[in-house]
């Protein structure tokens, strides 16, 4: 097989998501009032309505219809004021009532999009011919969300007796319906993703969103957020789409990434070997790193859809959408562009903060206290100190912000202090002081040391003029040793520098 | 002081406990002196739940021992359509399917008669998941009507009215899809109503279909019809049941008011259908003039689009009962055939054994009608159909306050005798649109027919939610017509003496 | 299979088998009988000229927004959850060999 971009020289690919959220913030089901199950012990979040029973009937969440109704504002959907559940049939064991509520035609969200920017690695995979790419190789994308419906999730099943707890081969399954009736939203793409990075950065920004509006723990990991894609090739300039596989188990993002690119490489060998893609659904094997056939699609199941006669249609008001909208706060969009523009913190920082709803809470809080000028260095601080000192507050986050953008200890020193301080009330600044940590400012008496040294350091200062730049480490090393406990190395290295570069 | 229990009106038994004339456990006792005498000929109840009765008639002793005040049905015997779950009792349908299974909670509509005091005797014989008209396709065993053992009571709700026609109960609970309370009520000879969609929470009840199905009351007089609702729709909607409504009539407030000035509609060309049978035609023109005597003008009114109900409702309800029943595949609960290596045997062996045959017929019939192709030649015109008759019924009820029409074109037939499920179809004619539509609709018994001597009733129909005056206009015609507390002859006052 | 047309017994095989109900071939001659009956007295439905009509879903013509809130409700214990399965191991529902993936959730 050939490699990813080759491939995507000749052939454009054609990529579709299909995203389950579980609303894991509701407390409740769709249709039920049993708890959401957290690892509890099977079969004990269940009643009537979960299991099917005959003569139990469904009552939706409304706090469900809330989260979809954000999760849709968020995304630029048109929110539907008129929809409807209706049933999904299929026999399967997971499914309590061998039909599944979901929607119809019409879904409470309707045609949205997310922007995708792509930059620097993975801008790399789409060709150069296909997309508006700036100056430095990045690109955007917008990317259709055709809708976002409301449906209930399927119960739990191992099966027992085949290979890797896999269906295929075993003797029998057992069945956990405490998972089942929890609210799920599923969200359908249009088929506008044209790389596997594409593919990846959506579903990141995605969860980001969800993230961000509280509505899902979205852990990939355990299931409360899946991915389904699925891709078809045709050649540069064709209208029409090539047959499609979907591709299943892709529970990581590097999984969604490399299922795609393996996909998108074996249906191009299929091709230019002059063969047929067949329809067909494929699972992925992340040790393996190939896909497989799981099955053969030859016809389309046909569901037998139609309006769920227990359940009311909707008709939402104004009044209901707008209290949602109120509920949604500041996305990480719209974060990212205010932390770079109005606070100058540099793209990668305001990327991951954004992207983190709890990292974005802590600094905010510090740059209200440390002041807008210090917010590139809370920025550094957040991404950088905060992981391994996971319970600092806000008040601590500042200080220590402040003390390294005023030079007053090295980043060293900070790690230091904030190993101290994790887990208690204690101020940084206090503990720096307690121990002398603090690094001189005073311009003059660091100018004075700086001088001394290269006074008696003739040899090294010729070694300098000649070329030798790695001596500026060893007087560097001599004012610290000079300076007792109260040397500044940036501040030497920089004076240092301005002074050779006078006597060059 | 009377001799036996069926003689006495659910107010007066209530009356009676309350007042220390008789305890509730003695009433309980009574009735279940009854229904061993005469069960054995109507075969109405599937399970018999002594302990149970005894034990709500033990707490209502208590309560009124305490000094405290009784609910309003307090020791009045009731009995329940075996599709509503009663937890301490089996909920079969009637069906292999069900058989042993037991209810794991309680249904809405039985809980609320029974915090109104009633004493649950038992489970009622019914047609199979209540797909039918005899209740001959219960899988356990037929019911016979007590007013001649060789026929059939009716259906689905066949048990509900026989037991309540052979007063085995007082009041029974029975449900309406396209006629099942109404038609076994008119070939029984007792009251039986459907009341508007939405008026009795449908939680806990077997779905049939969804956007049809009712639960109703049946009594031997309106006033215990009327009673029973009253403890219905007690403590206003229910939450666990999205269609549910409030309702906050008072169905005997104005019971007896007088019709005088009102209108009453009737459509001459339904009694010129055919099938219409002599003495029901007879006794149509009976209920019109005795509604007239009592001051209501006789009002032609028309439902141009009733024919076209059949096809809709044939289309609507096998829809709804496929998808209702795809549940029963033996994994959670119900018949699981053993022995199976697969799922799919399982599931598909287990349908094939707990279902009888008009069960999988309409599943069979519903599968095909939602396939893709085939919903949109069907299943979407049955409900623009659904559209018109509303429409109709509207329209109709703008000139009139209740439309007159016979409940059955025919009095109770052999078992057996019909075997054409088209025949059986076509029968449900005039009570079909009510099911449709969501109105109420109730069944009066108004005289025996002159040849055959069984009991036929009128049918009166109601606009959505006014269903406390259907009953006052069910009140008026009962009253001309002196079948009010009729017990089945051959059954009255065998078993069931009160001390 | 068009509709107006008659279904054959194959037809009727496969929705059988869709349905999950195992008919033998007389049953099968039998249900082919009875649907095709069935549907002959569903073809007024195809006549009527319904153009311009809204379709009712629920009788109920204003029923709508019907919802609960988000708090949790005493469900069912263990075994009452599990005291009419066919079969259970342990504290699961059990099934034998599922052959096929299901239909998709």
């Amino acid at each position: 097989m050939r490699a990813l971009r080759q491939v995507l020289k000749d052939w454009e690919a054609v990529i579709g998501l299909e995203i389950h959220t579980e609303l894991t913030a509701c407390d409740t089901k769709m249709f039920c009032g049993c708890r959401i199950s957290h690892d509890d012990a099977p079969n004990t979040n269940v009643c009537p309505v979960c299991l099917g029973m005959p003569g139990a009937l469904p009552v939706p969440n409304v706090e469900a219809i809330r989260c979809i109704v954000m999760a849709g504002l968020a995304t630029n959907c048109t929110i539907q004021r008129r929809s409807m559940f209706y049933r999904k049939h299929y026999f399967y064991p997971d499914m309590a009532k061998n039909y599944q509520t979901t929607q119809g035609p019409v879904a409470f969200c309707m045609h949205g999009h997310l922007d995708l920017r792509v930059a620097g690695e993975a801008a790399l995979e789409r060709p150069d011919d296909t997309a508006q790419k700036a100056d430095d190789g990045s690109y955007l994308a917008r990317i259709g969300i055709l809708r976002i419906h409301m449906e209930e999730d399927a119960a739990k099943m191992v099966h027992v007796g085949g290979a890797e707890g896999r269906i295929g081969g075993a003797t029998e399954s057992l069945i956990d319906y405490n998972r089942c009736g929890t609210p799920l939203i599923e969200l359908v793409t249009q088929p506008d993703l044209r790389t596997p990075e594409e593919a990846r950065l959506f579903m990141e920004g995605l969860r980001q969103t969800w993230l961000a509006l509280g509505i899902s723990d979205c852990s990939l990991e355990q299931g409360s957020m899946r991915c389904d894609g699925n891709v078809s090739l045709r050649r540069r300039g064709e209208v029409c789409m090539g047959a499609k596989t979907e591709l299943k188990n892709l529970n990581s993002f590097k999984a969604l990434h490399d299922a795609l690119a393996y996909e998108i490489c074996r249906q191009a060998e299929v091709l230019e070997s002059g063969g047929t893609v067949r329809q067909e659904t494929r699972h992925w094997e992340p040790t393996r790193r190939r896909t497989t056939v799981m099955r053969v699609k030859e016809t389309n199941d046909d569901y037998r859809f139609f309006p769920d006669p227990d359940l009311a249609p909707f008709d939402l008001s104004d009044e209901f959408v707008e209290e949602c909208r109120a509920r949604i706060p500041e996305l990480p969009d719209a974060k990212r562009e205010r932390y770079q523009r109005q606070w100058s913190v540099p793209t990668y920082d305001a990327d991951r903060i954004a992207g983190d709803p709890a990292l974005a809470r802590l600094f905010e809080a510090a740059v209200a206290r440390a002041g807008v000028a210090a917010a590139p260095m809370v920025a550094n601080v957040v991404i950088n100190l905060v992981p391994g000192h996971e319970r600092l507050n806000e008040a601590q986050v500042a200080s220590i912000a402040q003390l390294l953008a005023q030079d007053a200890v090295t980043f060293a020193q900070a790690r230091e202090v904030l190993d101290v301080v994790d887990g208690t009330d204690d101020d940084p600044e206090r503990v720096v002081d307690e121990r002398g940590m603090r690094q001189s400012t005073d311009a003059d008496a660091l100018d004075a040391i700086v001088r001394e040294v290269l006074a008696r350091s003739e040899d090294q200062v010729r070694q300098y003029c000649e070329g030798n730049r790695k001596v500026l480490g060893y007087l560097v090393g001599q004012c610290m040793r000079a300076a007792g406990g109260s040397g500044n190395p940036k501040a030497f290295n920089r004076l240092l520098s301005e002074r050779l570069e006078t006597l060059q | 002081m009377p001799a036996t229990l069926d003689q006495l009106s659910a107010r007066q038994i209530a009356a009676g406990v309350a007042s220390g004339a008789f305890s509730a456990v003695e009433v309980a006792q009574a009735a279940l002196d009854a229904i061993a005498e005469r069960d054995a000929d109507t075969q109405a109840f599937l399970q018999v739940s002594e302990d149970l009765a005894l034990a709500a008639a033990a707490r209502v002793d208590a309560l009124r021992a305490a000094g405290r005040a009784l609910p309003p049905l307090a020791g009045v015997p009731v009995a329940f359509k075996d599709n509503m779950n009663l937890l301490g009792t089996r909920t079969t349908c009637a069906s292999h399917m069900l058989e042993r299974y037991e209810s794991p909670f309680t249904a809405t509509c039985v809980q609320r008669l029974l915090d109104a005091g009633a004493t649950p005797l038992g489970k009622l014989n019914m047609d199979e998941f209540a797909f039918g008209s005899t209740t001959d396709s219960s899988a356990f065993h037929p019911t016979n009507n007590p007013w001649g053992l060789a026929l059939v009571p009716g259906g689905s709700s066949g048990g509900s009215a026989a037991a309540v026609a052979a007063g085995e109960v007082t009041l029974a609970l029975g449900s309406d899809t396209g006629g099942s309370i109404r038609q076994p009520a008119s070939l029984c000879g007792v009251v039986g109503m459907k009341p508007t969609y939405g008026v009795v929470s449908r939680y806990g009840v077997v779905a049939f279909g969804s956007s049809l199905d009712q639960v109703g009351p049946l009594g031997r007089r309106v006033e215990d019809v009327a009673l029973a609702l009253n403890a219905l729709v007690a403590g206003g909607r229910d939450p666990r049941d999205s269609t549910s409504q409030a309702c906050e009539q008072d169905f005997i407030a104005h019971l007896d008011d007088p019709i005088e000035g009102r209108h009453v509609g009737i459509i001459p060309s339904l009694l010129e259908a055919p099938g219409l049978s002599a003495e029901v035609r007879v006794a149509m023109r009976l209920a019109a003039e005795r509604l007239e005597a009592q001051g209501a003008h006789i009002v032609e009114v028309s439902l141009p689009n009733m024919a076209s109900a059949i096809a809709a409702y044939y289309v609507i309800a096998p829809c709804e009962a496929f998808s209702n029943l795809a549940r029963f595949d033996g994994v959670r609960y119900g018949y699981q055939e053993p022995g199976c290596a697969t799922l799919a045997k399982q599931t598909s062996l287990s349908r094939a054994r707990g279902f009888d045959q008009e069960a999988k017929r309409r599943q069979m019939l519903g599968a095909y009608l939602l396939s893709s192709g085939v919903y949109e030649q069907y299943y979407l015109p049955a409900q623009k159909v659904r559209t018109l008759i509303t429409a109709d019924y509207q329209r109709a009820f703008e000139r009139v306050d209740a439309i007159l029409m016979p409940t059955s074109p025919t009095v109770a037939w052999e078992h057996g005798a019909i075997s054409d499920p088209a025949a059986l179809y076509l029968a449900d004619v005039f009570t079909i649109s009510s099911n449709i539509a969501g109105n109420c609709a109730i069944s009066v018994p108004v005289c025996l027919g002159s040849e055959s001597g069984l009991p036929i009733g009128a049918q009166l129909q109601g606009p959505s939610f006014a269903d406390a005056r259907l009953l006052t206009f069910a009140r008026a015609l009962e009253r001309s017509c002196s079948m009010e507390g009729l017990v089945a002859p051959g059954f009255a006052g065998r078993g069931g003496e009160l001390a | 299979m068009a509709s107006g047309q008659q279904l054959t017994r194959d037809d009727v095989a496969g929705i059988a088998a869709y349905a999950r109900i195992a008919l033998d071939d007389a049953e099968l001659v039998e249900m082919t009988a009875y649907l095709n009956d069935a549907i002959a007295l569903l073809q007024p439905i195809l006549e009527y000229d319904l153009e311009d009509i809204e379709p009712t879903f629920h009788p109920i013509g204003d029923m709508a927004n019907v919802m609960r809130e988000d708090v949790p409700v005493p469900g069912l214990s263990l075994e009452e959850a599990l005291a009419n399965a066919g079969s259970r191991e342990g504290r699961a529902f059990r099934v034998p060999a599922i052959l096929d993936d299901g239909g998709g959730a």
